[in-house]
């Protein structure tokens, strides 16, 4: 069995390991956007506009709304419509490519921007009021009150809810294989299906999935620690 | 009296929604005067503390700070609000407030959140701004916590810690909100000793307290507010010797 799993040109180890690396990055990459995303809807849910609310909110329920596979389905092949029709207009009618990582990125990244808004969210407005009021009362301006008090706070509210979506994310950027990425899976599933020994590549891909989910595991520890330094210093 | 004031208020109105929390209250603070406001919950003082250092946006009056106006214009909605943010932000670093529940920044150490709104706000260097915060915590009898986290310090430390990060602001006023209320019966103390040395020490002070020996002894002027409105205003002695009111005569009898 472990013949199959050998590096180099016998075994699809190395492509294994490609695998892993390359859904490793995906998911790293998705994981900024999808923050960025975040962060941004957060922001503008809870701000008096209410046209950024109504956007914030229409975002979040649609994506929320609609299966993960097919909003990769549907960001690859509406990004590929979108580019293609925009290229008409130039009179440039060869094929387009669309890049299946930066689809997968997109994918991936508005689907954790939509869950981790509402993280956010309510991880913004348990910061507590008084602490603000505090500073505002200090003469600290909008920003200050935001990017000193806040922002620094709202992480401790954020990353035990963050820490779930992102083994949500890792565990979904096995969905891109369907749009011909090379990540994990979908080497597990060619070298399932050259070697015929399924069994053998699927739990290599589990197992190292689970690795993979663990070491997030202690890291996002680490970064629970960091953000509750003072508040549960005994825990 | 020739001196500017420090705090003048006239006729201070203040409404939530349809709920009128102050009917037009009027205060003068000369500099280096502890006024105290009393009153039972829902009379309106802590409204009154919050509108000064505007907190809370007055609905109708005006307010003064060392003879400076405050430029209020109403906005379409017929409520005031500042002709210049600027004007407020620079009122409010020279009024620092001290709150019922302390309000320390919990992800930063004792020394930090004294520092904070000096480096920040009143654009000191680091090491002159430490330099000056561990001068303010030796005042307040509690250097030996500097690098803490307020999680780790008593209610009592804690509130001292609150002043200790007023003064970093080198005001020309303190304003206290019910700074006792939220400690422990054997805590009051400790913090009623740094008030009362603050006050000896001339600074101008606006206290909202619950503490009737406390601001027997240490207030220029009393004031009694009830339901929004200024019930009896005068000296300790006359206010608490001859109240004119039955109203304060009734609360200094309930024992609050």
């Amino acid at each position: 069995m472990f013949e199959y799993l050998s590096y180099g040109d016998s075994g699809f180890g190395d492509e294994l390991l490609a695998g892993s690396l390359l859904t490793i990055e995906l998911a790293l990459v998705s994981l900024v956007v999808g923050i960025f995303l975040g962060l941004l809807t957060a922001a503008a849910k809870l701000s008096k506009n209410r046209f950024y609310k109504a956007i914030a909110h229409l975002y979040t329920e649609v994506v929320r709304g609609i299966p993960e596979m097919l909003v990769v389905l549907v960001v690859f092949f509406g990004t590929s419509v979108l580019i293609q029709t925009i290229a008409e207009w130039f009179d440039y009618s060869d094929y387009i490519e669309v890049n299946a990582f930066v689809a997968g990125v997109f994918a991936l990244g508005m689907v954790f921007g939509a869950f981790s808004s509402e993280v956010f969210r309510g991880a913004f407005l348990a910061v507590p009021k008084g602490q603000l009021e505090a500073a505002t009362a200090c003469g600290m301006s909008h920003w200050q009150v935001f990017h000193r008090i806040r922002l620094p706070q709202m992480w401790r509210f954020a990353i035990p809810g963050l820490g779930n979506l992102w083994m949500v994310l890792l565990k979904d950027t096995s969905l891109i294989s369907i749009i011909a990425l090379d990540e994990l899976l979908r080497w597990s599933k060619v070298a399932a299906e050259t070697t015929k020994q399924p069994f053998t590549f699927y739990i290599a891909a589990a197992c190292i999935y689970l690795v993979l989910t663990i070491f997030s595991d202690v890291i996002r520890n680490y970064f629970e620690t960091k953000a509750n330094r003072g508040i549960a210093p005994h825990a | 009296m020739s001196s500017t004031a420090a705090i003048s208020i006239t006729d201070l109105h203040k409404t939530f929604g349809s709920n009128e929390v102050l009917k037009g209250v009027s205060l003068l603070a000369h500099p280096g005067d502890v006024v105290s406001i009393l009153g039972s919950s829902g009379s309106g003082k802590s409204t009154l503390l919050r509108c000064i250092n505007l907190l809370e946006i007055p609905t109708s009056g005006n307010i003064s700070i060392n003879g400076e106006p405050l430029k209020l214009e109403k906005n379409r909605y017929g409520d005031l609000q500042p002709v210049e943010p600027k004007q407020i932000t620079k009122i409010r670093s020279k009024l620092s407030m001290v709150f019922q529940s302390f309000n320390l920044w919990s992800h930063m150490t004792i020394i930090e959140n004294i520092i904070e709104a000096p480096i920040h706000v009143l654009k000191k260097n680091k090491a002159q701004a430490i330099e000056e915060a561990m001068k303010l915590l030796n005042k307040v009898g509690i250097a030996e916590k500097a690098h803490c986290y307020p999680g780790e310090l008593s209610g009592g430390q804690q509130q001292r810690v609150a002043i200790a990060r007023a003064l970093a602001m080198e005001p020309d006023a303190l304003l206290f909100d019910e700074p006792t209320s939220a400690l422990d019966p054997e805590l009051v103390n400790e913090v009623l000793q740094v008030m009362r040395q603050l006050a000896n020490e001339g600074r101008t002070m606006i206290v909202v307290t619950h503490e009737m020996g406390f601001a027997r002894e240490v207030s220029d002027q009393v004031i009694f507010l009830h339901e929004g409105k200024i019930e009896e205003q005068g000296t300790p002695d006359k206010v608490f010797d001859n109240p004119d009111s039955e109203r304060f005569k009734q609360f200094l009898s309930s024992g609050l």
